[in-house]
């Protein structure tokens, strides 16, 4: 397999990342781990003309956090991510996610950026970023912009990323006490795989011990990612229990919209909803109350 | 339009003109003549392309060796000290880990960052270490064993 020609640009710098993408338009494209750009234009699925890589911005490789606010630059690769200590402990779901992407090949190349921009149904660290009220931040040359990664994403491959815009960031807030969330993914095997089902949870607790708060966030059975809204009306306010979980896990199976296709059933997809909701609703609860709440 | 990059193969460094659609892995295998480095699937699924690069395992098919330019790369063929293997390759030669050895290069540098990490891995870890590498002879058993008896391993 040969890659189509094109002309490669390195920019030193985010700025001149940007002025080179709005000369370029539609005729650029952003490299960033490579893992799924490549591909594609090796498979002829895409043939860009400009390539620009993103490798050289060091300021887009960072992890910070500072005023209650944590910011992972958008080409922080999902095995930074995994090997990251302190978002292990601050935001357990994301290295669930990151820790399970790929192989530790593609970990190595893939970034989070990517993962996003992508946009690919069963990705698997939108569910606990969206979760965990994730935001992006979009750079062009005449300014910045933050969505709420929740309303990001628009269909297969289609976000709300312009022509001339750069993901160069993903801010999430630092969980609250008592809060804890968690990411499970179900595939058919154990590595390079992508999810039939995966779901994401967070869970706030009040000080009383009733839920404040939570997310349920189902991938691989919508176009995007979706909200089981449901599910988290169910819990809003309610003091958690196993029964609850599970009352929780029914409606989040309603909400989602699954496909059937040669790797499972719409209808096992839907059952399969309702075990993980109701196994990360638990393992969300445990880390709101035991030792890793932070 | 060919672009000039350096880069540091297997310690030694090279001065390289190359076009921008060339992969890592045809660098190294039809411009540097290393065909230790096997070519598989291409998109990243087999593991059999795997090189260290700046000290971490990738799969070089997915790298493009323009992206390489400045950095660091360490194939198969950079284990061997002074015509004596790498005792992680001589594991693998002493506990049969190897069928049709395509995969064996990618195998090799997976384990090589592993027990660099993490001199005592357990068995599990040694398995998820080298999930990104395919043996399609599926001779992962003695691949797993080879690894464990990788000298300096201390048991867990």
């Amino acid at each position: 397999m040969i890659l189509p020609k094109f002309d490669f640009f390195e920019p030193g710098s985010l700025e001149e990342a940007c002025d080179l993408l709005g000369q370029l338009g539609s005729g650029g494209r952003l490299l960033a781990g490579g893992t799924d750009l490549l591909v594609n234009m090796k498979k002829r699925l895409l043939s860009p003309r400009n390539v620009i890589s993103l490798g050289a911005i060091d300021e887009m490789k960072k992890i910070d956090i500072s005023n209650g606010t944590i910011r992972i630059g958008a080409c922080v690769t999902a095995g930074d991510l995994a090997a990251s200590a302190t978002l292990t402990q601050l935001l357990p779901s994301l290295w669930e996610g990151a820790s399970s992407l790929g192989s530790p090949l593609i970990r190595n190349l893939a970034t989070i950026g990517g993962n996003l921009v992508t946009a690919r149904p069963a990705a698997d660290l939108p569910p606990p970023l969206i979760a965990c009220g994730a935001s992006v931040v979009l750079k062009k040359n005449s300014g910045e912009r933050s969505l709420a990664l929740e309303s990001f994403f628009r269909g297969p491959g289609e976000t709300l990323r312009k022509e001339d815009e750069i993901v160069t960031s993903v801010l999430v807030e630092k969980p609250p006490p008592n809060s804890g969330a968690a990411y499970i993914k179900l595939g058919l095997r154990n590595a390079l795989e992508i999810s039939l089902v995966n779901v994401a949870a967070c869970i706030s607790l009040n000080p009383g011990g009733t839920i404040q708060k939570s997310r349920v966030v189902l991938g691989a059975v919508s176009p995007t990612p979706i909200r089981a809204l449901s599910a988290e009306k169910t819990l809003s306010g309610e003091k958690p229990s196993e029964s609850l979980f599970l009352e929780a896990a029914r409606n989040a199976a309603r909400d989602c919209n699954p496909i059937d296709d040669y790797r499972g059933s719409a209808e096992y997809r839907r059952e399969m909803v309702k075990v993980l909701t109701r196994r990360a609703l638990k393992r969300a609860f445990e880390r709101a109350t035991g030792p890793r709440s932070l | 339009m060919r672009k000039l990059i350096n880069v540091t193969i297997n310690g030694v460094e090279y001065e390289l003109g190359v076009k921008p659609n060339l992969t890592l892995l045809d660098l190294l295998r039809y411009e540097v003549g290393l065909t230790g480095t096997k070519k598989g699937c291409e998109t990243g699924e087999c593991g059999a392309c795997t090189v260290i690069l700046d000290g971490k395992p990738v799969t070089s098919c997915l790298v493009l060796a323009v992206q390489a330019n400045g950095k660091k790369i360490l194939t198969i063929e950079g284990l061997e000290k002074d015509g004596n293997l790498h005792p992680i390759q001589q594991a693998f030669v002493d506990k049969g880990a190897i069928q049709c050895g395509f995969c064996t290069s990618g195998m090799i540098l997976s384990a090589k960052h592993l027990l660099e990490q993490n001199p005592s891995p357990s068995e599990a870890e040694i398995r998820k270490s080298i999930s990104g590498n395919l043996c399609r002879c599926t001779g992962y058993q003695k691949i797993v064993q080879a690894i464990i008896s990788v000298p300096g391993r201390t048991e867990k």
